[in-house]
């Protein structure tokens, strides 16, 4: 596909009419990005580089994006990928004590609360759940967090994790089932707590 | 009595309808600043400090035309130079003096080494062999906690 071609990065300001409409396109497209950089990276920071970044290559690719339907997605998948990419070089650089120390993590995974509720944070404005949610998130170790964000949010199959994350198929099933049971409390408590945390 | 699977999936089924009625966050006024800022500074780049696809075709071409002659070269001398060592005889070359030199100072190390080896007691070999793995075992202890204190430990909401 042409979108993999490289082509030169011009000055904004010597383009004006280009300029206006990367912004318009930037505009309808960043709160995507940066959510989807976000929930990955878990850090405000580390998501703004990475929404930074995907917007730069989007920019290269301006001329087929602009009129393409398939931008949006085209515009997940860079994120997606510049955010795994993030995390996978500081994943390496520790990988002898992730795998040392991961055994013996999992074979403790903790319960479900039952009864489960049928809905969670209903009680809360959609503004109050995101920002329970993404602190749940936050809380959850990077190996739990990344597989859970891509099978609930990006629609990635247990298989396609496994493959992206070059890990195991059980690996990836016992890190999102124990990310699962690890939000559960944490969402029950920000629900009862109107939203606001609780330790 | 629910299964455990019933659980899992009960539980599967909540957190997705939770987490895809989510709203998108915003994103940062500033990132809009931000990308322009970085999309000037990396067009005022001169060309050779930007990343090889970007440089000019004449600049490309004779980027990899220097490359394929020097490899070429590489080649070719180290012919040149295997062939002058076998056509050599070991005495009369004047060229393989520094070589011989080389060899014998290599030697004369290893015979040195050997030595202080053989004056070593084996006491003092298992001492040192004992405070490395000690020296190591800490070091990797020391790794793995600070591992599991910076970074596995999960980030405190609105932490950054």
């Amino acid at each position: 596909m042409g979108l993999n071609e490289h082509t030169a990065v011009q000055t904004p300001s010597t383009e004006p009419s280009r300029s206006t409409e990367f912004t318009t396109f930037m505009r309808a497209y960043q709160d995507m990005v940066f959510s989807t950089a976000a929930r990955l990276a878990g850090n405000d920071s580390q998501a703004q580089d990475i929404a930074q970044e995907t917007f730069i290559r989007a920019y290269e690719h301006f001329d087929e994006l602009r009129s393409s339907p398939a931008a949006g997605g085209w515009l997940k998948t860079v994120s997606t990928n510049l955010a795994l990419n993030h995390l996978g070089r500081y994943r390496r650089r520790w990988r002898l004590f992730s795998e040392m120390t991961a055994g013996a993590a999992e074979e403790d995974p903790p319960e479900v609360q039952l009864p489960l509720p049928d809905r969670l944070l209903e009680d809360l404005g959609k503004e109050q759940q995101r920002a329970a949610i993404d602190a749940a998130l936050r809380r959850l170790p990077e190996h739990q967090r990344v597989p859970l964000v891509l099978y609930h949010f990006e629609d990635l199959s247990y298989q396609e994790i496994a493959e992206r994350l070059r890990v195991s198929l059980a690996k990836v099933k016992t890190d999102i089932r124990r990310a699962r049971a690890a939000m559960l409390p944490m969402l029950r408590s920000a629900g009862h707590a109107g939203g606001e945390w609780q330790d | 009595m629910r299964e455990p699977f019933d659980e899992e999936q009960g539980l599967e089924q909540l957190l997705n309808r939770t987490l895809r009625e989510l709203p998108l966050r915003r994103a940062p006024p500033s990132l809009e600043a931000r990308v322009f800022a970085e999309l000037r500074r990396r067009a005022a780049l001169p060309w050779w400090r930007r990343s090889f696809a970007y440089w000019p075709l004449f600049a490309r071409a004779g980027f990899v035309a220097t490359c394929m002659a020097l490899v070429g070269l590489a080649f070719l001398e180290g012919a040149w130079a295997v062939a002058r060592l076998t056509a050599l005889s070991p005495s009369g070359a004047p060229s393989m003096f520094w070589a011989r030199q080389a060899l014998a100072a290599l030697a004369g190390a290893a015979k040195l080494a050997a030595l202080i080896v053989g004056a070593v007691t084996p006491a003092w070999l298992y001492a040192v062999i004992a405070v490395s793995a000690a020296l190591y075992a800490a070091l990797f202890g020391l790794g793995a906690a600070a591992y599991r204190t910076l970074y596995l430990s999960p980030t405190i909401a609105g932490d950054p």
